[in-house]
């Protein structure tokens, strides 16, 4: 017994020391909680967190916040919610950051985002798109939850706008991975579709790593279904493309930014990429400041797989340094005020004018999406004449 | 640890252990206690399944997500309250415990792995795809959890809370382990077969471990689902699985301070290397590759090796008294001597084109003792097989006291008063020799489950009583300065004493002995002579089979022969050494010259 | 119905790799009662070591993008003796460190090790190629070949022919070789083999770098189909272990029968209701397990009492 107490007492020493962070006291910490190695959304954190940590560089050597240096405190959740959740309780009361930027999985957000909004420490999610983690505590008299995102409501605004003009026999099918974030976008797609007197003829489930599509297409087929909207992850978009091929069925097939991820087009080869449109904001090329930012991090990190992510990585932070050089000071609730209030703030994406007020936590909208598709290997702007006949009265949402 | 010491480092610690959340104010390491007694709580029970009836099983996140969901459901769905959800957790899980038990009784090794592999992927899915009731990977929020008046737990509440579940557990566990359940699970793990024959019941044995381990896996489930106040199908993985699996194994199994080393190095290692993702999976990939190598009995193996070298006193076992009082054996009804004890009618059994008994019908006389000779081959232990339960005959039946056995199982069969001993030897070889024995006295412990794991009086009590009666039967056979040495230790000869020593226990009313005098030299085998004319003279009947001719004439009443099944012949041993079909099945059916006193087939040393 | 049969081709090629991989376990499970719990991520390993030789031979970084022009069939082969290479060395490592120190010992400290191993092969692989899925294209093309309506691609055809091959020509080496027989011998009893001066402790090295090469090349095989990642090997290890249990797991053409089986139903469920797939696959195999213990082809093994 006495040797299990001292082993005990060792391991609470050990236990110390691995705590002891290696920023200095007086340095201002920013969590980061994202999927960097789980899988699926892993490529979203690590682009993320390069994006972040540019912002943190230029903070810094423009003089810091509030005088005091700015430091990232980096965790990697694995796509995992009960270790995002760990990972929020340990940067949150242990680190005692002063925000949170992240996650990349919706799901793991939902998990945790009651510890963040009951401890007041604000959390920006620059990845995670489902349309739920800004809107659950919107009701609060504080919402300490903001989002620099495609949210999928604006997304799924803007596709299905699309399907139902592209759609000539008015018959639309749904398709998506059965993680939160598939089945979030399904709720957002059902709703949308209804505010256009559509109702989805087929509405079929695959499992995150599926490669074969087959059957679940083959039931669409039959519905009669002339355009799919599509929502999961890269790998499984491009198996999906790989599946339409052996049955020989090649639907309008509308789909999420998930498509930006390289992994769609090497994995369904070029041409078979070219079948599919979705929603795309900023790319590496769309103007200076991306341009930059993208061949800064190349030269640092010698790969950046998803570009947006990085930009809104960097956009995030620049916010959020806004807000806390506008509060003029470290404490949570008012950081969140701050970043209701925040206006003129320059970003990669854009120049962000008020982006979050009481009533609204996201700072990109439909107005900033558009349409792409792959052509030839590269990540090009899609417009045909049913993209230009939309107007903003079609994307209901 | 022995009683004294436990007396007074319990209390000790359970102090410790209640105080130290109040000095700790950071959340985080209040969470990782937690997590550190969650995975406790479940380890403990695990460890019953795992570490003492030895049924490794890879599946138990199933269960953990029973009692998670269970609660979750209960609280969130249907608005029940979180105290009352919280223990419905717990029998809920207890009942999918025995829905993993069923299909996993029939099979060992790997097919038990798969089996439990499989009921684990089922559950998981269950979760993930039902999302009507489940929710799926969007999981159930509003969980509620626990609270004391109005204020839902603190995270201190939680640790406390958790602490006090934990010790609760310890001290369940360690009184239900320490005596007749303990003995009865590992003896499970290490012979099936011999535990039947001990009147251990494998099967209800082999379900109550699964039941203990679902409850406490399903209560930490609970636990997590309404501290977090939210659970969903990520929660439930296969990697959990191995992860209960490791905190038994890494913290090391058959002991009650395993679980509780393994949980707290392994979740502490979890919690404070996260933030170094790929060191924290190469040191669990390190940890099970290396650490078994190392330490093969655990954490827990290894520290009490330590502990008996620096601390002997710590481990030490009661004393074993010098002389005690003769061994009686108590009946509760009496036998008349000459009446036929067992009557067995036309036995048959035949493996595919292999026929060991052929129609085989004998009686046994109480008080006698029988000697069963043959050719080897024969089918003598079949025949015994067959008595004891371990076979059920194609044909025919068995008559025992008045009771139609023929369809009993062994344990069954054990309890209305047949023991016996093995050819193969089938001891208990990790536990003591009075432990050994005390497993033969399991049938007529008749303390339950309850008094056992709640350390009431009856239950200590029976237990010093069968210590007694075990001591006087292990020096009845002159054991008995050897009781606390371990069975697997003991020279050849002893252990097959012992082994007749357990079966003794049983209080047989018929004791049936497979070859007592295999491996035993000359001198030996006469001892055996006179330690199965004590045996008869306790009133014990006895049939053995043997085939050393001169223990078989010396100690006979009476001898059945048999040969390619069949019986061949029987009566007095001066009549069937005679007999020319008995001659003319040893030596051959020509032969030249009629043996005057026919030469036996020599002995299978 | 050609939606039947999609699903019966492309069953018969995943059930081709879960019998390449089941018929490893069968080969060290038959020499030495253990199996590698890990054989999963040296599916894994197989898939990205091929992966990469073609990478580099055709002058792109080890995380480079193959253009279906990259892959031919000489670069393919040219990563098949690679991985055939690396992985032997890799299961005889593996059998020094994870299955020599536990053969034998009570418990189940084997499965714990091999799991371990295999959470260091992982981590290893990881740690080089990072957690994106690594795509190949497949060196027979991408061209889907139309067999009654149904599509079915050059590669799973590949997967169906190799696999076939190559366990008959195991089958045909255990049953008419010397080595075959000498394998054979240690199976059923090591001691007296090693009477009969077999060397049972290079034949038992020669089974693990079989079973190694076999989830090796089912890695190479199965890659073009659905894109090596590190995360893929656990539910392949997984399932094969299953069809391996279900055919009978002393019995290699019994796993060969589970492997193929197991591809199938797991297919035609999939057609009918994809999310109840792995569901109905496991709770078969409990069932079948419940009647049938040692598996379908197994046999029966009583205890000498």
């Amino acid at each position: 017994m006495k040797l299990c107490r001292s082993l005990a007492a060792a391991l609470a020493a050990l236990a110390l020391a691995c705590s002891v962070s290696l920023a200095g006291a007086q340095d201002i910490k920013i969590g980061y909680n994202s999927d960097q190695s789980g899988g699926g959304a892993a490529e979203h954190g690590l682009s993320g967190r390069f994006g972040v940590e540019a912002a943190i560089e230029d903070i810094n050597k423009a003089g810091g916040l509030l005088g005091r240096k700015v430091v990232l405190v980096n965790r990697d959740d694995t796509g995992q919610p009960p270790k995002s959740i760990q990972n929020m309780n340990e940067l949150i009361d242990s680190e005692k950051v002063v925000a949170v930027i992240g996650p990349t999985n919706s799901g793991n957000a939902l998990a945790w985002l009651h510890l963040p909004q009951q401890k007041k420490v604000p959390v920006i999610s620059h990845v995670a798109t489902a349309t739920e983690i800004t809107k659950r505590y919107e009701k609060e008299a504080k919402n300490y939850i903001f989002r620099v995102s495609m949210v999928d409501r604006e997304q799924v605004a803007l596709l299905a706008a699309y399907a139902v003009k592209a759609s000539k026999t008015k018959k639309i099918a749904l398709i998506a991975d059965s993680t939160g974030y598939g089945q979030g976008g399904v709720k957002d797609a059902t709703e949308i579709l209804k505010l256009h007197g559509v109702t989805p003829v087929a509405n079929e489930k695959f499992q995150p790593k599926d490669t074969d599509m087959t059957s679940q297409l083959a039931k669409i087929r039959t519905s009669g279904a002339d355009v799919l909207i599509v929502y999961a992850l890269a790998d499984a978009n491009a198996n999906l493309m790989k599946s339409m091929e052996k049955v020989n069925f090649f639907p309008v097939t509308v789909g999420s930014w998930a498509n930006l991820a390289t992994p769609f087009v090497n994995i369904a080869g070029k041409k078979l990429a070219e079948n599919l449109i979705f929603a795309a904001s900023v790319t590496e090329t769309s103007n200076e400041r991306a341009k930059a930012l993208n061949a800064r991090i190349l030269a640092k990190e010698k790969n950046l797989p998803i570009f947006v992510c990085a930009a809104q990585g960097y956009d995030s932070m620049t916010i959020l340094a806004a807000a806390i050089k506008k509060a003029g000071s470290t404490d949570g609730e008012k950081i969140r005020d701050a970043l209701e209030a925040v206006d003129g703030v320059q970003g990669i994406i854009k120049t962000y004018n008020k982006p979050f007020s009481k009533t609204d936590h996201e700072g990109l909208g439909v107005a900033d999406f558009r349409l792409a598709k792959w052509k030839d290997g590269r990540v090009v702007d899609f417009e045909d004449a049913i993209a230009k006949s939309l107007t903003p009265a079609d994307l209901k949402k | 640890m022995s009683r004294d010491a436990h007396l007074y480092a319990f209390p000790a610690a359970a102090l410790a252990l209640l105080a130290l959340p109040f000095f700790i104010a950071n959340e985080f390491y209040l969470k990782v206690m937690f997590l550190v007694g969650v995975y406790y709580l479940a380890a403990a029970g695990f460890n019953v399944l795992v570490g003492y009836a030895g049924q490794k099983s890879l599946g138990h996140a199933g269960l953990y997500a029973a009692g998670a969901y269970t609660a979750a459901l209960l609280t969130a769905k249907l608005g029940w309250n979180p105290w009352v959800a919280f223990v419905a957790a717990g029998i809920v899980a207890g009942a999918f415990g025995i829905v993993i038990a069923l299909p996993s009784l029939r099979v060992k090794g790997p097919s038990l792995a798969m089996v439990t592999i499989g009921f684990g992927i089922v559950m998981e899915k269950i979760a993930t795809e039902w999302t009507e009731v489940f929710g799926g990977q969007a999981g159930i929020h509003s969980v509620k959890p626990l609270s004391l008046g109005t204020a839902p737990f603190a995270m201190r509440d939680w640790v406390l809370f958790v602490v006090v579940l934990g010790l609760i557990a310890h001290l369940l566990m360690r009184s239900l382990l320490s005596g007749k359940y303990g003995r009865a699970f590992l003896a499970v793990h290490t012979a099936e077969v011999a535990a039947e024959s001990v009147g251990v019941s494998v099967y209800r044995f082999k379900v109550l471990a699964f039941i203990v381990s679902a409850v406490t896996c399903g209560l930490a489930g609970a636990l997590v689902a309404q501290q977090n106040q939210y659970i969903n199908s990520d929660f439930i993985t296969f990697g959990l699985s191995i992860f209960f699996l490791l905190v038994v194994l890494f913290g090391g199994g058959g002991s009650i301070y395993g679980p509780l080393l393994g949980a707290i190095v392994l979740t502490m290692l979890d919690a404070f290397l996260a933030r170094w993702p790929h060191l924290q999976h190469f040191v669990y990939g390190a940890l099970l590759l290396f650490a078994l190598y190392a330490m093969p009995d655990g954490l827990a193996g290894a520290m009490r090796a330590l502990g008996r070298r620096l601390l002997p006193k710590l481990y030490e076992r009661p004393p074993v008294p010098t002389a005690v009082a003769e061994w009686q054996l108590q009946r509760s009804e009496q036998l008349h001597k000459e009446a036929p004890l067992l009557e067995a009618k036309g036995l048959y059994k035949a493996y595919g084109g292999v026929v060991p008994t052929n129609d085989v019908s004998i009686v046994i006389k109480t008080g006698h003792v029988h000697s069963l000779i043959g050719p080897n081959g024969a089918g003598k232990t079949t025949l015994l097989n067959i008595l004891s339960g371990i076979v059920p005959p194609d044909r025919g039946t068995i008559g025992f006291n008045g009771v139609d056995t023929t369809e009993l199982v062994s344990n069954q069969i054990c309890r209305l008063g047949i023991g016996r001993t093995f050819q193969n030897l089938k001891l208990f070889a990790d536990m003591t020799v009075l432990d050994n024995v005390l497993l033969g006295l399991h049938p007529h412990m008749d303390v339950g489950f309850w008094p056992c794991m709640l350390g009431l009086r009856s239950a200590s009590r029976q237990e010093r009583e069968a210590r007694d009666e075990a001591l006087r039967i292990l020096d009845f056979l002159g054991l008995l300065d050897r009781a606390n040495e371990i069975a697997g230790d003991l020279p050849y000869g002893v252990q097959r004493r012992l082994e007749m020593a357990r079966a003794l226990a049983t209080h047989p009313k018929l004791l049936l002995l497979d070859e007592p005098a295999a491996g035993l030299n000359p001198q030996e085998t006469h001892e055996l002579i006179g330690v199965i004319a004590r045996i008869r003279d306790k009133g014990i009947t006895v049939l053995l089979i043997e085939h050393h001719m001169d223990l078989v004439m010396a100690i006979s009443d009476h001898v059945i022969v048999l040969d390619y099944g069949a019986k061949i012949a029987e009566g007095a041993p001066a009549q069937v050494q005679a007999d020319p079909r008995v001659i003319a099945a040893y030596l051959g059916a020509e032969t030249e010259e009629p043996a005057a006193a026919p030469l036996p087939r020599p002995a299978v040393a | 119905m050609e939606a039947i049969l999609q699903a019966v081709l492309s069953g018969l090629a995943l059930g081709g790799v879960y019998a390449l991989v089941a018929l490893g376990f069968n080969i060290t499970n038959n020499t030495t009662k253990t199996l590698n719990f890990g054989q999963g991520e040296f599916l894994v390993a197989g898939a990205f070591i091929g992966v990469t030789l073609v990478l580099v031979l055709s002058g792109k970084g080890h995380t480079g993008v193959l253009q279906p022009e990259d892959v031919t069939i000489v670069k393919y082969l040219t990563g098949l003796a690679a991985i055939l290479v690396v992985l032997s060395v890799l299961g005889v490592f593996l059998y020094y460190t994870a299955v020599r120190p536990f053969v034998g010992a009570a418990g189940l400290a084997w499965v714990m090790s091999t799991i371990g191993f295999g959470i260091i092969v992982q981590n290893t692989a990881l740690g080089i190629w990072g957690p994106a899925p690594l795509a190949i294209p497949s060196p027979l093309g991408n061209e889907v070949i139309r067999i009654a309506g149904a599509g079915v691609l050059p590669q799973e055809i590949l997967i169906f022919v190799v696999s076939i091959v190559v366990m008959v020509a195991l089958d045909l080496v255990l049953r008419k070789t010397k080595i075959g027989k000498a394998v054979r011998a240690v199976a059923h009893n090591k001691n007296a083999a090693a009477l009969m001066g077999i060397n049972v402790p290079a034949i038992v090295i020669l089974a693990f770098v079989v079973s190694s090469c076999l989830a090796g090349l089912g890695g190479l095989l199965i890659a073009p189909v659905t894109t090596a990642s590190v995360f893929m090997g656990l539910v392949l290890a997984l399932k094969a272990f299953s069809a391996a249990i279900i055919g009978g797991l002393d019995n290699p053409r019994g796993c060969i029968l589970g492997g193929f089986l197991l591809g199938l139903i797991e297919s035609l469920i999939g057609l009918w209701h994809a999310e109840l797939r792995e569901i109905s696959i496991f709770v078969l195999i409990i069932v079948v397990l419940v009647f049938k213990p040692e598996g379908l082809l197994g046999r029966k093994i009583a205890e000498k009492v």
